[in-house]
């Protein structure tokens, strides 16, 4: 696939332009931030340390004027860690509310795997909602709000691996991977004086972004389209080598991702190819494969891949429905 | 693309193509008077060869027109070679040929002229098929041409293609596994380094060939399930026919020299004459009465006389048998070639017989020659209204008549050949053993064919070799025959027990085509339409005091002969002795119940009317299968005229989607092949790709708008339209 010959929609185009002053090679994972913060989902990047994630996630949040915060997971962080807490301040005589670093525009939580259940699940759901309940205070979070977190797919010593359950929350998941040669060296001429990130400034401002975020929910998906997606995500729960299959909370997402991809290549309308695209990024994650096929050392992006090639794409419109 | 291999590689193919386009060479000595085949034979391969040398066209073009000079020069033109003479002879030639062609009279042209534009012709496929087979590696048409010319010439000549197919389709194969086999290496950029490698695929495609080959040589083949087309597409009238003339494979026919009876018959339904009478008759011609253990000859032509026409008097039966008078209206076809009078057994005169012909009548074998009063060349007859009397021969009569031969009839009619083997005669003795009449001997003979397991067949019937009897390879061996054997069997089989017989010569009834009122309007006949194919030969017997009576031993065949039993007799004869005696006598020649009759009659018959039908049901639908191939082989070309002409008048969604996968299925159909988990984007760019252009894109990004937008595309339709019309072309071109 080309990325160069799509024309991307002109505000999405300066973002991307942003991030590929700082990020070298990373054009895919920055344009799949992208359409998972326009689609309103979170990101779940499973990657070994080092690779750019949060240089990713810093690019994107300074491009886009939007406050940037941080979570390390560690194993003793506490649930209100995340999401604030309150504290008797003795002058006013009251207790203020600390906010946590949940209630940024940004949220990179990092490590996510590596902190306890009970704390992981005080960001998951605040992914859900769109509010925090904090010592009986209500906490609108922010708009937008997008998480991208974190895992670390070598070390399983004294991890916590999310649930099928939390791990449906994210909209994608994705790898960063290794840069090549020729992108490293790039990298480090680059560096080699300042950082990039320093020079670039904002692109996009907040209300530019809630405003796109708006125009995403808008893009047209035909019948025909739906069709396909539901084709598609019918075939994961009778595949042979998956246990569990896709949930139609997959097909939303499937269908979301979609019109963000279609948004971001300027069309107001979802074509086959932007499922097709999407899928393996969307769909893998919300699937448990059968210890046969583990066996076999196939995996979730392998299957889909198989899938994506033995559904066929409705080319006509069904009149009769 | 000049490295060894390569070079390897079109030399092969070239040489089959060459030995393919000798298939096309091969039938000429056979179908058309060419004398020498091998000249142009050798003429073909050198100008195959220096086709394939591909020397510059200044030394290729006199190479090959000094060969053909060198050709020309040493069949036809006796002067020095390029002397002066030698090209006034040519141009002389050439520019009579030119004369005969404007006037279009082809039958002029010279052979040396038809050589020399055959020699021509050949000079230019050298060309090409040099260009079909190395450059641009199509074998599969010319294999197909190659094919359908062997089948129609083996079809409709006598040329055996039996081998020349098997030929064709192994080199037709092997030149399709090369040639796929060499594009297939450039498709994919491969190159063959060595010979060695050649064997990894050419063993295979060799053994594969064989195989094949080999199978379908061994297969059990159905015979041909439709009787031979050639009949009904020849219009010229088969009036000479099976001369017997020593070559295996005749066509059917009346024909004047039987002095070597055998061999096999192509089925001719060429139309001789029309005649319309009362009933099914047989039309007698002559008969003959020397049987030579080869054929017939006739020993007694001598005397004719002159007779009137009106009043003929010859007779093969006496005034004993009952007749009844009857008409019948002979019209023979205009291109029949045919000189001698057709008439019904009892033939008395003919009316409108032409004042400026006589009729020689040879009274011994009835043979009437309609000839030219002026000169006495033969002379063909038109149409002309017989008036016979219709014998009806008694039973009881018949078998009273005894044995009292006159002496003249003895001496004529009981001649056998020295050299006839004993166990004809013995056989014949077996056969007549037990029975006391004539008639019931004759009769004996005459069923003997049916009863004991005879085959009437006008093909795989053999010539009887130099030291063999006709009648004995018939009686003993092959046991499978047609007319010719039958009756001449029969003669010989009866003449052996001393009871004297001829040989008859003449026509069947034919078949009924119509009903038609009669010249004097006073009643109503059949009309016959009697084909070179009824071409028949049957048996007369002598009984004393009656005369000779028509027998009819060929197996399918019934004899039209009337007979019946006279109940006023006092010996009632039982019922079974004859067949025909079922008939009551009113029944024949009353047209409105001839039908049923003809159902029932000889199974021949029926068999020859199945036959016209099934063969044109046949042809019909050999010609709508042919059409509905054409049709479906050039499926895109008209599809596409059709449809660009109808979307350009219906402007909707429907038509849109409908001509946008029409094209997808063109593109298919070009190979470039739409996996059903192609999107259609991924689809265009690869059809671009393929086509250097941006065409498909742009028409496809617009077909998405309509399918995955629902959007109308009205106004863009000029551009649409263009678009789609340009990739039509494009895929088509």
């Amino acid at each position: 696939m080309t990325q160069q010959t799509f024309i991307y929609q002109p505000k999405v185009s300066d973002v991307l332009k942003n991030i590929r002053k700082v990020m070298v090679g990373k054009e895919e994972a920055a344009l799949l931030s992208v359409v998972a913060l326009l689609a309103k989902g979170h990101v779940l990047l499973e990657d070994v340390p080092g690779v750019g994630k949060t240089m990713l996630v810093k690019t994107l949040a300074k491009s886009l004027d939007c406050n940037f915060k941080r979570i390390q997971f560690t194993p003793d962080l506490l649930p209100s860690d995340v999401t604030g807490v309150s504290i008797y301040n003795p002058k006013s005589m009251e207790f203020e509310f600390r906010p946590g670093p949940i209630l940024g525009n940004i949220v990179l939580a990092d490590e996510i795997n590596r902190t306890s259940p009970k704390t992981q699940s005080a960001l998951l759901e605040g992914m859900e909602e769109t509010s925090i309940t904090v010592d009986g205070q209500t906490v609108p979070l922010g708009e937008p709000f997008f998480v991208m977190a974190t895992q670390n797919p070598i070390e399983y010593e004294g991890t916590y691996p999310l649930p099928e359950a939390q791990l449906d929350r994210f909209l994608l998941k994705m790898e960063m991977g290794y840069p090549t040669a020729k992108q490293e060296m790039e990298m480090l001429t680059r560096t080699s004086n300042s950082h990039p990130i320093d020079e670039i400034s904002a692109v996009l401002s907040r209300e530019e972004l809630v405003e796109l975020q708006q125009e995403v929910s808008n893009v047209y998906v035909d019948r025909t389209v739906n069709r396909y997606i539901i084709d598609l995500v019918t075939s994961t729960r009778e595949h042979e080598g998956v246990y569990l299959g896709v949930s139609p909370r997959g097909s939303m997402a499937l269908m979301k991702a979609a019109k963000a991809y279609a948004f971001i290549h300027d069309r107001d309308y979802v074509v086959p190819d932007d499922v097709q695209h999407m899928a393996p990024y969307v769909l893998s994650h919300r699937m448990i494969l059968t210890s046969e096929a583990r066996f076999e050392g196939k995996d979730a992006k392998s299957i889909i891949e198989d899938l994506l090639s033995s559904t066929s794409i409705p080319v006509k419109r069904n009149n009769s429905e | 693309m000049l490295d060894r291999d390569s070079l390897f590689y079109r030399l092969m193919l070239y040489i089959i193509g060459f030995l393919l386009f000798c298939e096309w060479l091969r039938p000429l000595e056979v179908i058309s008077n060419t004398d020498d085949v091998r000249i142009f034979f050798i003429y073909a391969t050198f100008c195959f060869f220096v086709s394939f040398l591909q020397v510059p066209w200044y030394l290729s073009v006199p190479l090959k027109g000094l060969s053909l000079a060198f050709i020309i020069d040493g069949l036809y033109i006796g002067e020095r070679i390029f002397s002066g003479d030698w090209f006034s002879v040519l141009y002389g030639q050439i520019l009579f040929n030119i004369q005969m062609i404007q006037s279009q009279e082809w039958w002029q042209m010279t052979p040396l002229f038809r050589s020399l534009l055959f020699l021509i012709l050949l000079w230019l496929m050298s060309y090409l098929l040099y260009y079909w087979f190395v450059v641009a590696r199509r074998m599969f048409f010319f294999v197909l041409l190659t094919l359908i010319f062997v089948t129609v010439v083996d079809t409709f000549t006598v040329y055996d293609g039996k081998w020349a197919i098997v030929r064709t389709f192994i080199l037709g194969m092997m030149a399709l596994g090369l040639s796929s086999f060499a594009k297939e290496m450039e498709k994919e950029s491969i190159s063959i380094d060595g010979f060695h490698k050649a064997k990894v695929w050419a063993v295979p495609l060799l053994a594969i060939i064989l195989l094949s080959s080999a199978a379908a040589y061994a297969s059990p083949k159905l015979s041909p399930q439709w009787p031979d087309p050639v009949p009904y597409l020849e219009s010229a009238a088969g009036g000479s026919g099976p001369g017997g003339s020593g070559r295996t494979v005749q066509k059917v026919g009346y024909g004047e020299d039987d002095s070597r009876l055998g061999g096999s018959f192509i089925q001719d339904d060429t139309p001789v004459f029309e005649a319309m009478a009362d009933g099914d008759r047989y039309w007698r011609i002559e008969s003959k009465d020397t049987y030579t253990g080869k054929g017939w000859e006739d020993t007694l032509e001598e005397p004719v006389t002159n007779m009137n026409p009106a009043d003929i008097t010859f007779e093969t039966f006496s005034d004993e048998v009952e007749v009844e008078e009857q008409t019948a209206m002979i019209m023979m076809k205009r291109n029949a070639s045919f000189r001698k009078l057709v008439y019904p057994y009892g033939i008395t005169s003919i009316k409108g017989y032409p004042q400026n012909y006589d009729l020689l009548v040879h009274e011994n074998t009835g043979e009437m020659d309609t000839v030219s009063a002026g000169n006495g060349d033969p002379a063909r007859l038109g149409s002309s209204i017989i008036s016979y009397e219709f014998p009806s021969f008694e039973y009881n009569q018949l078998r009273e008549a005894g044995a009292d031969d006159p002496q003249e009839i003895q001496e004529k009619y009981l001649q056998l050949p020295q050299q006839l083997p004993g166990r004809v005669q013995n056989l014949a003795g077996e056969i007549m053993e037990g029975e006391d009449n004539r008639y019931d001997k004759a009769k004996a003979v005459e069923s003997y064919f049916s009863a004991n397991g005879f085959e009437y067949s006008t093909t795989e019937v053999p010539v009887p070799g130099e030291n063999q009897d006709y009648v004995d390879q018939f009686l003993f061996e092959s046991q499978i025959g047609y007319c010719d054997n039958f009756s001449t069997s029969m003669v010989v089989l009866l003449r052996s027990e001393g009871i004297p017989a001829r040989w008859v010569k003449g026509f069947t009834g034919g078949e009924r085509v119509d009903t038609r009122e009669t010249f004097s309007g006073d009643n109503v006949q059949n009309v016959y339409e009697v084909t070179s194919g009824n071409a028949h030969s049957w048996v007369e017997v002598y009984f004393p005091d009656i005369g000779w009576v028509p027998f009819e031993p060929t197996q399918g065949f019934t004899n039209n002969a009337d007979f019946y039993t006279d109940v006023d007799t006092p010996e009632n004869e039982d019922e079974t002795t004859g067949t025909e005696n079922q008939q009551p006598e009113d029944n024949m020649g009353n047209p409105q119940q001839m039908e049923e009759e003809e159902q029932t009659s000889g199974s021949t018959d029926v068999r020859d009317t199945n036959n016209v039908n099934w063969t044109w049901v046949w042809i019909t639908l050999a010609v709508l299968s042919a059409i509905a191939l054409g049709l479906y082989f050039t499926r895109f070309r008209w599809m596409s005229t059709l449809l660009i002409y109808r979307y350009r008048k219906n402007k909707d969604e429907k038509t849109y989607e409908k001509a946008y996968h029409f094209l997808l299925k063109l593109l298919d159909h070009r190979g470039i092949k739409r996996q059903p988990e192609q999107t259609l984007r991924d689809y265009a760019i690869k059809v671009d790709k393929h086509y250097q252009s941006t065409e498909m894109r742009r028409l496809t990004h617009n077909y998405e708008r309509v399918i995955y937008r629902n959007e109308s595309q009205q106004s863009q339709w000029p551009e649409v339209t263009e678009l789609w019309e340009n990739l039509i072309k494009k895929t088509l071109s």
